[in-house]
């Protein structure tokens, strides 16, 4: 009796899902020797990988490109572990991992991408901050908007005399890392190399003052929420939710606002640093890329990394190969907003991975 | 003079009623939350809300869960063909045939399992599944989930079996029954509704649950599984699109994951709606 009803439910969950499998078919046919090519890494890159994998249907429409955003640690050791074809990560591989499979890998920087200091305070617009005003600020020494320190920065600027009320990630992120370097690279005397890190100990957080959000969201939310805070987010959830944006000030002494020119030019002018292959290691200099030189680039830019693998068993190659050279050409130009296109030079550089890619024992 | 004890009486039921409400009053706001934002995305996006693949992020348009919600239904069936036997034959071993000393064991391991976070569950399929298969799929998902249902079905069903008198065991054996027929034939038979109770709320436990989705089934948002050959391959399932897509800033797949929400709640409410309908109270 009850092996019978249950059979009945079955038979009806059997009978949806065949119905939409028809549906699916129907609505978006795929091709019958597609390749499928799966990833797995940062979170960050994952909309943007998403978006590629329709996109790259209109040039290839047997690539079928999949991505698991499970953060960039675990796409890295899955990629070791070889359970996926690809990875994506934010840091590429520490150097003691690129010296084992040295030879083996290439990682290609696919994408740029942007910290945002964002303010609430009324009335105020187009603040100017330095590295040293924000490390006194989240060491929780700089206690009033209307600080002399901030005031030096923005002498027309009409600053409240409000408590500033400091948000943070309360999650490990590699945010918090590139926005820690930031501080440790141009104030180093007043952010010190321990403060440097996925979640380091906040100085700020035992004045009293200082309050975490998870995620990028979590921080966005605190900041709209609470006039005269500060805090930092990727590029896109700044624009997204219309946040108050600060300049910051570059090696050059400018005070630069993130746009996709001065990240360009950030990378343009990180390029000196990075190894001259694809397969080459790039655990040294890739950070290069966070407070550097140059006329007009923007402190607070990083990039993030796709990893593959020199060889695939059999048409993954190809798909690999495809994928590539989609990616660094065409894909260029289909950058989803937030994000911000590679210039010339490392689409060049990357492109020589194309050629370093075959089947295995072929 | 009025009544102190009735008075009294009267401000404590009202006490009870208020703190009651108050305590279920978040899961109605939660409720009217996901009905408004997720209703009007799915009427937003009509047949192709439940067929098509996502949209590109950030534009206006707003596409689909069609793989996520073909991947939950196939981890529900996937995961009750593991699941359920395993849970039923586990829960009648412990109960029918309690004096074997492994019975007691395998009560004290099911029932800790349930204090197993389930991502770590997700990590170990991961490793002796996943990591051998050199690919993530919809089958690893499954396993994944059936560990994670089995202790909350096997104590249903326990109690689903305790709750059967002696006397009609007793009354099988007379008529010449064996103990599998008298399990199979008599007790099933009389606790069908806690037994199906405890089948069904373990299916619509798992079919919400993302963390031992994580590592298993590989949020592969590209393709449909068609059919059964799709179960070695990499899947999604509408709860992990749900954590994924709440994360990112673009609100055309914020609005996706508020209508998969709605459809989650929707399915789990059918599976209880069905579970009411099907299986009547057997008067004893």
């Amino acid at each position: 009796m009850v092996l019978k009803r249950l059979a009945a439910l079955l038979l009806l969950v059997a009978a949806s899902m065949a119905l939409l499998s028809y549906a699916g078919q129907r609505w978006r046919p795929e091709a019958p020797d597609s390749i499928v090519l799966h990833g797995e890494g940062s979170s960050f890159l994952y909309p943007q990988v998403q978006a590629w994998s329709e996109e790259v249907r209109s040039t290839y429409p047997w690539l079928v490109v999949n991505y698991n955003p499970t953060g960039s640690g675990a796409g890295q050791s899955a990629f070791i572990k070889r359970v996926v074809d690809f990875a994506g990560s934010d840091p590429p591989l520490t150097g003691e991992a690129w010296e084992r499979l040295r030879g083996k890998v290439v990682q290609l920087p696919v994408v740029i991408g942007m910290v945002a200091v964002v303010y609430n305070v009324p009335g105020v617009d187009g603040l100017r901050l330095n590295a040293e005003v924000l490390a006194l600020i989240y060491r929780g020494e700089i206690e009033y908007w209307d600080d002399d320190a901030i005031a030096r920065l923005n002498p027309t600027a009409n600053l409240p005399h409000e408590r500033i009320i400091v948000v943070h990630r309360s999650d490990s992120s590699g945010t918090t890392q590139v926005f820690t370097l930031y501080l440790h690279k141009a104030a180093p005397s007043l952010w010190p190399q321990e403060l440097v890190g996925k979640s380091p100990d906040w100085p700020v957080d035992y004045t009293g003052r200082g309050i975490g959000g998870k995620g990028n969201q979590g921080v966005t939310e605190l900041v709209k929420r609470n006039p005269y805070s500060i805090g930092y987010v990727e590029y896109a959830y700044a624009v997204k939710e219309g946040l108050s944006i600060a300049l910051l000030e570059n090696r050059e002494g400018e005070y630069v606002a993130p746009s996709p020119e001065a990240a360009q030019e950030a990378a343009r002018n990180a390029l000196g640093s990075l190894p001259d292959s694809p397969d080459g290691d790039w655990s040294r200099g890739f950070d290069s890329v966070i407070y550097a030189p140059g006329r007009g680039s923007y402190p607070l830019t990083t990039w993030s990394f796709l990893l593959f693998y020199k060889e695939y068993p059999g048409p993954e190659a190809e798909a690999v190969r495809a994928f590539i050279g989609w990616i660094n050409t065409e894909g260029q130009k289909r950058v989803v907003e937030g994000y911000v296109p590679i210039p010339e030079e490392l689409r060049s550089l990357n492109l020589k991975a194309v050629e370093m890619i075959g089947v295995a024992g072929g | 003079m009025p009544d102190w004890r009735r008075v009294k009486d009267r401000l404590f039921t009202a006490a009870t009623v208020a703190l009651a409400l108050l305590a279920v009053a978040p899961l109605f706001h939660i409720l009217a939350t996901v009905v408004v934002r997720g209703g009007s995305v799915i009427l937003r996006g009509g047949v192709s809300f439940f067929t098509d693949p996502p949209a590109y992020p950030g534009s206006g348009e707003l596409g689909g869960v069609g793989p996520a919600l073909l991947g939950t239904l196939w981890l529900g069936l996937v995961t009750s063909l593991i699941g359920v036997p395993l849970a039923l034959l586990t829960a009648i071993y412990i109960v029918e045939y309690r004096e074997g000393r492994l019975a007691r064991v395998a009560r004290v391991f099911t029932s800790s399992l349930l204090e197993v976070p389930t991502v770590l569950i997700g990590m170990l399929v991961f490793l002796v599944v996943v990591v051998p298969m050199g690919r993530y799929s919809l089958a690893a998902g499954s396993i994944a989930l059936a560990i994670v249902m089995l202790p909350y079905t096997v104590s249903y069903v326990e109690r689903a079996l305790e709750g059967v008198p002696r006397t009609y065991r007793e009354a099988g054996y007379s008529i010449g029954m064996t103990r599998a027929q008298v399990v199979f034939q008599v007790v099933m038979g009389i606790a069908s509704r806690g037994v199906a109770a405890g089948i069904l709320i373990g299916v619509a436990k798992v079919l919400s649950e993302t963390a031992p989705l994580l590592f298993t089934i590989g949020s592969a948002r590209g393709s449909y599984p068609t059919g059964p050959q799709s179960l070695l391959e990499p899947g999604d399932a509408l709860p992990l699109l749900i954590f994924q897509f709440a994360q990112t800033p673009y609100s055309n797949w914020q609005d996706l994951a508020w209508g998969a929400a709605l459809l989650l709640t929707l399915i789990i409410l059918a599976i209880f709606t069905l579970l009411r309908l099907l299986f009547r109270e057997v008067k004893l």
